[in-house]
């Protein structure tokens, strides 16, 4: 009776995501499988294409970097907030995540101001004199991860405070009363117990800036493809809704692969973490 | 017997509104750029208002984005829709647009000849623009004189080009096959060789007509391919910025107006194109900077003249064969793709 109740209570989700997750991508990976070619031959024709396989590496790299960033940056901000006094703790959790209060693009925008040739960098480096003239940052790989990591950053920052609080204080005060130095306490104690909200805000980063569209179209532009703006360029310009499908049916797989990988490493870093 | 009485007059007063209202205002869906858009409120659109009574609803994107929205819809959606002709040659050849019914507007009549029937039995230009060549006078030291110059190595990193999928990105191909000395359409691989020589030039390339306002005013380029209908609002951008006078001519684009199989307000579409192309209305919109005329009898003083393909200049632009050029786009945009995204 109870798993009767169960499997009702939970029918109108699975539903929903029979409908709009499964069939949707299923009907377009099924485009991708039907190609007058062959089985596989928009998948050939893929990874036969030079460009094509820059614009995935360059994603696959755009991505890491942006998750390794987002960790870093945002595991270190995290601990700190969490550790605050309570009424300190509101106040930095909502300067974190205050740049969520905005739009995607609005926040990429802002970073053409920013990083122009007549932008804010560029002023306070001549000013300070370590240059002459401007420097090309605009339209590159940097400037696109740049944008990216701030982006994400708030998300992991949000994710790794819940984390992070649940450790509790007793656990780092035994370590440290056991001889501990801080460095132990930190590798043994506190990163291994931190790991499944990492691995957490690990997936959402990475495949957010694997995804990402409207970061790479403002801040790269047609010389920095990527899996993102390709779907776009083939789907909404070109009209080749082979190709288009077949990017994304790689960025799925690709998608589920690292989530995958990454599932395994936290398991390896904690075997208590699934 | 009151809530009888209440009932009935509820249940009239509703049919009488789900019946709609004789004087239910027709609505005109129009597809369009949506550049300057508070000059075409002002110029076109507040007074065909006016003129029909009716409402008008505008979708906006690029020649691309909204062509492929209507192919999408099967020709439904819109009931005019603006073109640059390479796009609007692409819809005709996909199908997509209806002809238009002259009877309904005579003021075909007066255009000039290029403009009446550029693609047959369908939708006639209401304004002619050219491509050249752009740069800021104040970054650029030597003015350039020809389409070679986009080569030169004082521009590195200066230069913005149009993207494939735009009005003038294969005009960027073909301009790269006569500094080749080879005809882009015959010998393509020479084309994007001499292509793949202009790279260190090149910034970003860009894919609207504010992108390119933007990338010049905010300094990230000096120099640029563009049409002639962004030149007042980069000037006054970027008042150092002119128009290269080239000795080998720019090359002519016609915007077309034309009206989708799957419209629904076809007479009504058919008024707007006639409202479009009257000689006053054109000299309106040549005078307060949105498009150049092609009715034969507007006369535009000097300094209104200055920015447009009108008079003289009609007589020295170079044409495009876009039948040949549509059939060579899908190959360019991939050679382009790997050229500048690879």
């Amino acid at each position: 009776m109870h798993r009767l109740t169960g499997w009702a209570l939970s029918t109108p989700a699975t539903l929903a995501v029979v409908l709009f997750l499964i069939l949707p991508v299923g009907a377009t990976i099924a485009v991708t499988l039907t190609d007058p070619r062959g089985l596989l031959a928009p998948y050939e024709a893929f990874l036969n294409s030079r460009f094509r396989r820059t614009v995935l590496w360059r994603t696959m790299e755009i991505a890491t970097v942006t998750t390794l960033a987002a960790v870093i940056i945002g595991f270190f901000t995290a601990y700190v907030v969490s550790r605050a006094p309570p009424r300190l703790k509101s106040i930095l959790i909502i300067l974190a995540v205050f740049p969520l209060l905005t739009g995607v693009v609005v926040r990429s925008f802002a970073w053409l101001i920013l990083l122009g040739r007549n932008g804010l960098v560029n002023g306070t480096l001549i000013w300070l004199g370590i240059t002459d003239t401007p420097i090309q940052m605009l339209y590159t790989q940097w400037s696109v991860i740049l944008a990216m990591v701030y982006l994400f950053v708030p998300l992991m920052i949000l994710v790794l405070v819940g984390v992070l609080e649940t450790i509790p204080d007793d656990v780092i005060e035994a370590a440290t009363s056991l001889g501990a130095p801080p460095g132990a306490v930190f590798r043994q104690v506190i990163f291994p117990l931190a790991v499944p909200g990492i691995i957490v805000g690990a997936v959402l980063v990475f495949t957010g800036a694997f995804t990402a569209y409207a970061t790479p179209a403002l801040l790269g532009g047609d010389r920095q493809m990527t899996m993102g703006t390709l779907l776009h360029q083939q789907a909404m310009v070109t009209l080749n809704w082979t190709s288009a499908s077949t990017v994304a049916a790689i960025m799925v797989v690709v998608t589920v692969v690292v989530v995958l990988a990454m599932t395994r490493i936290a398991r390896w870093l904690n075997p208590a973490a699934t | 017997m009151r809530l009888c009485s209440t009932v009935l007059l509820a249940g009239a007063a509703g049919m009488a509104l789900s019946a709609g209202s004789p004087l239910q205002a027709q609505t005109l869906t129009l597809s369009w750029w949506g550049f300057g858009g508070d000059r075409l409120e002002e110029f076109v659109l507040a007074p065909f208002r006016d003129y029909c009574g009716c409402e008008i609803v505008i979708e906006t994107g690029n020649n691309s984005d909204r062509l492929n929205r209507v192919q999408i819809r099967g020709g439904a959606g819109v009931d005019l829709i603006y073109l640059t002709d390479s796009f609007s040659q692409s819809g005709i050849e996909a199908g997509l647009f209806q002809p238009i019914d002259r009877s309904l507007v005579p003021n075909i009549d007066g255009l000039h000849e290029l403009a009446r029937n550029p693609q047959g039995e369908f939708g006639p230009a209401y304004t002619i623009g050219r491509v050249g060549i752009v740069y800021d006078s104040a970054q650029v030291a030597e003015p350039i004189t020809s389409w070679a110059d986009l080569w030169r190595e004082d521009l590195r990193g200066r230069v913005s080009l149009p993207g494939i999928t735009t009005t003038a990105g294969p005009m960027v191909v073909m301009t790269a096959g006569d500094v080749a000395g080879v005809d882009a359409f015959a010998d393509p691989d020479a084309a994007f060789a001499q292509l793949e020589a202009i790279l260190p030039n090149v910034v970003k390339n860009y894919n609207t007509g504010s992108e390119m306002i933007n990338l010049f005013s905010t300094g990230e380029i000096s120099v640029s391919m563009a049409q002639d209908f962004a030149l007042a609002q980069l000037q006054a951008a970027v008042p150092t910025i002119v128009w290269a006078e080239l000795e080998e001519g720019d090359i002519a684009t016609l915007n077309t107006i034309n009206i989708p199989v799957g419209a629904e307000e076809v007479e009504l579409a058919h008024r707007f194109i006639n409202f479009v192309l009257d000689p006053e209305r054109q000299r309106i919109l040549a005078e307060n900077g949105v498009d150049a005329p092609v009715h034969a009898a507007v006369e535009l003083s000097p300094e209104a003249a200055a920015n447009w393909t009108y008079g003289e200049r009609l007589q020295n632009l170079r044409r495009v064969d876009y039948s040949r050029l549509n059939a060579a786009r899908p190959d360019w945009i991939e050679r382009w793709n790997e050229l500048f995204g690879g």
